[in-house]
């Protein structure tokens, strides 16, 4: 064993700025990807990471969990475990390959930056080994994705989804580029580490590792649970970064933390809401997840955020309400659309598992049921056709998701409503208050063509269901379709058939 | 709706008809930069905000560009995976030598006199080494390519190790042979003021502020770092050798494989290049026109203190073995 501690030589390594003399600070440091702002240079000195790691501290860590994780992998291989998973618990593994593999990657490229234009030596070595961890991510994410593309064409979709036009891809990539890529690194720290990673990849990660020990899937389980263990380690970037700039500019340290929760809550409500509230078989649910939500979310944020002396979010009222509503709608969108989808959706709305929607969302039945029974109905009537969609969905400008949250009227009734503004000559329409608020701050970044707007441009041809399906990238091999109708129509065989339907039998 | 196709599919769709399974380490980086190229702009942003315009002036805009970048692979073909072991091999040896040294205190019986050639030659390296750092992450975060990335990425996690261990040493020498060893007085005030530093200094500054990624690869591994590297890993084990300081010899050296690695990879990279667009060979030997002289001027006044240590090397040795070194590693390149 080495003689001397780390802390009596790591000092030096953290010790490595100067004052330039030959080129300008504001060129190896340029402020739009340093961000100080308001924030003196030298308050950055200050900048301290709680959990120090060495070099030969972190590559025997690492070695090691790489060994267990891939042993995990090996061993499973000559079980027969895949074939027996429930297509629904498939689904949600889909959804979270392609939607999260290149996101990893793309934050290799968020700790690169981090780790090149942070202004302080301490954090551009923490962001070093942050990259490390992030490659090891989308290198296991893959990895795993990879395997299974001999048995479902669906899991090519791990590596292809980032680079195709398909909706939930663009809404993705608006989100993780916004907020992993493009903004500077102080931003970025407080979006992607403290917001993102100490607060949703908990989510993901902890509800979906439980999901996949129920459901069966040790090696999905394992997978996870051996990433999560790096994000507490690197996810420390935000905390000293944020006591900086709230000691400096409050003010922007709450717009910052305000706008990635929001973007951070509307891409959850549509992948992991459904996942969990609908794919997961209900034998194997342990909480909702507004449940979950509550309890690694909004708990832990709330005391996050109070304990740097800010405040929660001006759309906290907004948010909570859409608890119950957002990823309800999310669903049923995604599962109407399911040809635009690389998994196959369940509808999970069999007789129990709309009484137990009901016990978690007392309003469910009143705000989705209704519509539920519509496409039920057809399904008995044998009229597929009337369930699968001809037109596209409006899509918010901002979160690129589509406008289908309902909101309750004075009078009682549910309705979706469409907020929109001006500007630069055009009207722009969300699916939220929150979402228009926010594209309004923003707007010199964040205002992109969404689908319905290069459509409407005659950016995707022909203008029809094949070309749209075409522009997405969907292949017939590969587009979502439901697993098994029969599954939860069949608790509603023979009952008499009302509205739409019958209209639409008649 | 789904007709499942009755072929089995053996890897990603995007890698085209391939005969063969593609090994792990093609699967898990293959077109992993889904932004490259992409129309109108890099990310799913407003076209026009700074960063898309940014990797479109110095990524896709890069002179150094050939159609496909894709088939460039690492020598090494290292993946996470096999880095963290590699590294954590490498490091055991280098905690088995410091153990070594550490029973033995071979530290106590330096001389004087080479602890004040290492004052002035040692004790400042962690700055321009965390400039290659920082540099190689740069190259990394712009390249075209995630081959080219991740080999990038574990070469400036190569220079975070290096400047690590040089801190270790800085504090064992301090406890040995004076605390002012480890005082930031002395290792910035040398960088900062010191004429032997000033030209390194400056090449390392240039380099920070170098944002096309291809003039910023060839400046960092084709430049700064081969002559640097060669000036440490050989020369300066070599002068530790002569002074009888056995542990700094080999830490060098062990760092040489850490060197080694990058060129490998660099130089695969600039023969790929070439191969696919031989009209490349001008853009980057314009770019070693303006760095090489650069080069030379750092490397030379660090080489001046070589000729001061108890058991000298002559400067006009030591400069015409780097520069030898140097010479054969672009010839490598086929530069």
């Amino acid at each position: 064993m080495a003689l001397l501690k780390r802390e009596e030589w790591q000092g030096f390594v953290r010790d490595v700025d100067w004052s330039y003399s030959y080129v300008d600070d504001s060129a190896v440091f340029p402020e739009w990807h340093c961000g100080t702002g308001k924030v003196p240079r030298e308050a950055w000195s200050a900048w301290e990471e709680d959990y120090k790691v060495s070099y030969p501290e972190y590559v025997a860590t690492q070695r090691e969990k790489e060994a267990s994780a891939y042993a995990v992998k090996s061993a499973l291989q000559r079980s027969t475990t895949f074939d027996h998973l429930d297509e629904g618990w498939k689904s949600a593994t889909k959804m979270h390959f392609g939607g999260v593999a290149l996101v990893e990657y793309a934050a290799v490229l968020a700790e690169l930056k981090m780790a090149r234009f942070g202004l302080n030596g301490a954090w551009r070595n923490m962001a070093t080994f942050g990259q490390l961890d992030e490659l090891r991510h989308a290198q296991i994410t893959t990895f795993f994705g990879h395997e299974f593309i001999g048995k479902d064409a669906q899991y090519d979709w791990t590596q292809k989804a980032f680079h195709t036009n398909d909706w939930v891809l663009i809404s993705l990539r608006n989100l993780f580029d916004g907020m992993m890529i493009a903004p500077n690194v102080v931003d970025l720290a407080i979006e992607l580490p403290l917001t993102f990673e100490t607060g949703f990849t908990n989510l993901q990660f902890v509800a979906l590792a439980s999901d996949a020990l129920e459901s069966g899937d040790v090696n999905f389980a394992n997978m996870i649970s051996s990433i999560q263990t790096d994000e507490a380690r690197h996810s420390q970037q935000g905390g000293p970064t944020l006591e900086i700039l709230v000691e400096h500019d409050p003010v922007r340290a709450q717009w910052v933390i305000d706008k990635a929760f929001w973007g951070s809550a509307r891409a959850f409500a549509a992948l992991t809401g459904p996942a969990m509230d609908y794919y997961t078989p209900l034998e194997h649910r342990k909480q909702s997840y507004r449940e979950f939500m509550e309890e690694w979310i909004i708990d832990q944020f709330v005391h996050t955020i109070e304990e740097y002396g800010l405040k929660k979010p001006w759309y906290w009222d907004e948010f909570m309400r859409g608890l119950d509503i957002w990823h309800h709608g999310l669903q049923m969108g995604l599962w109407y659309w399911r040809p635009t989808l690389w998994w196959r959706p369940k509808a999970g709305v069999s007789k129990d598992e709309r009484a137990w929607l009901a016990e978690k969302y007392p309003n469910w039945e009143k705000v989705f049921g209704d519509k539920w029974d519509v496409l039920i109905d057809n399904v008995n009537a044998n009229n597929l056709e009337a369930t699968l969609p001809e037109t596209l969905p409006w899509l918010c400008s901002t979160c690129h998701l589509p406008a289908c949250n309902a909101t309750q009227s004075r009078d009682g009734t549910w309705r979706v409503r469409d907020w929109s503004l001006q500007y630069d000559g055009r009207t722009y329409h969300f699916c939220t208050n929150g979402c228009r608020q926010i594209f309004w701050k923003d707007r010199d970044n964040v205002n992109h063509q969404t689908l319905i707007d290069r459509f409407l441009a005659g950016q995707i041809q022909p203008m029809d269901v094949g070309g749209i399906l075409g522009y997405m990238g969907l292949t017939p091999d590969v587009m979502g379709d439901d697993p098994d109708y029969e599954a939860w129509t069949k608790d509603y065989v023979g009952r008499p058939v009302e509205g739409i339907s019958l209209a639409a039998q008649s | 709706m789904a007709n499942r196709s009755p072929r089995t599919q053996k890897t990603w769709s995007l890698l085209g008809d391939v005969r063969r399974k593609p090994s792990t380490y093609e699967v898990t980086a293959a077109r992993f930069h889904y932004h490259f190229r992409k129309e109108p702009a890099p990310f799913e942003l407003d076209p026009g905000m700074p960063l898309n315009l940014w990797y479109l002036k110095y990524r896709e805009g890069s002179p150094f560009q050939v159609d496909d970048w894709e088939e460039f692979r690492d020598p090494y073909k290292l993946t996470y995976k096999d880095y963290v072991a590699l590294q954590h091999d490498r490091e055991t040896y280098l905690d088995l030598l410091i153990d070594t040294h550490e029973a033995t205190s071979s530290v106590t019986r330096l001389d004087p006199a080479w602890v004040a050639t290492l004052r002035e030659l040692f004790v400042p390296l962690r700055f321009p080494l965390h400039v290659l750092q920082m540099t190689g992450l740069y190259v990394g975060q712009m390249a075209p390519s995630s081959f080219i990335t991740n080999a990038a990425h574990f070469g400036a996690a190569d220079e975070m190790r290096r400047v690590q261990r040089i801190a270790y040493w800085t504090k064992v020498l301090a406890n040995a042979h004076g605390d002012e060893l480890a005082t930031t007085a002395l290792a910035r005030g040398a960088w900062e003021n010191d004429p032997a530093w000033q030209p390194l200094r400056r090449a390392c500054e240039q380099l920070l502020v170098t944002h096309d990624w291809g003039e910023a690869f060839a400046a960092r591994n084709l430049a700064v770092k081969p002559a640097l590297d060669a000036l440490l890993n050989s020369q300066l084990a070599d002068l530790a050798r002569r002074n009888s300081d056995e542990f700094l010899a080999l830490l060098f050296t062990e760092f040489g494989v850490d060197s080694q690695r990058s060129q490998d990879w660099s130089s695969a990279l600039v023969r790929y290049a070439l191969e696919h667009r031989p009209e490349l060979r001008e853009v980057l030997t314009g770019w070693l026109g303006a760095w090489q002289p650069r080069v030379v001027e750092a490397t030379e006044p660090l080489a001046a203190i070589f000729a001061t240590a108890p058991a000298a090397m002559a400067t006009d040795d030591v400069i015409g073995a780097v520069r030898e070194q140097h010479r054969a590693y672009l010839e490598l390149c086929g530069l």
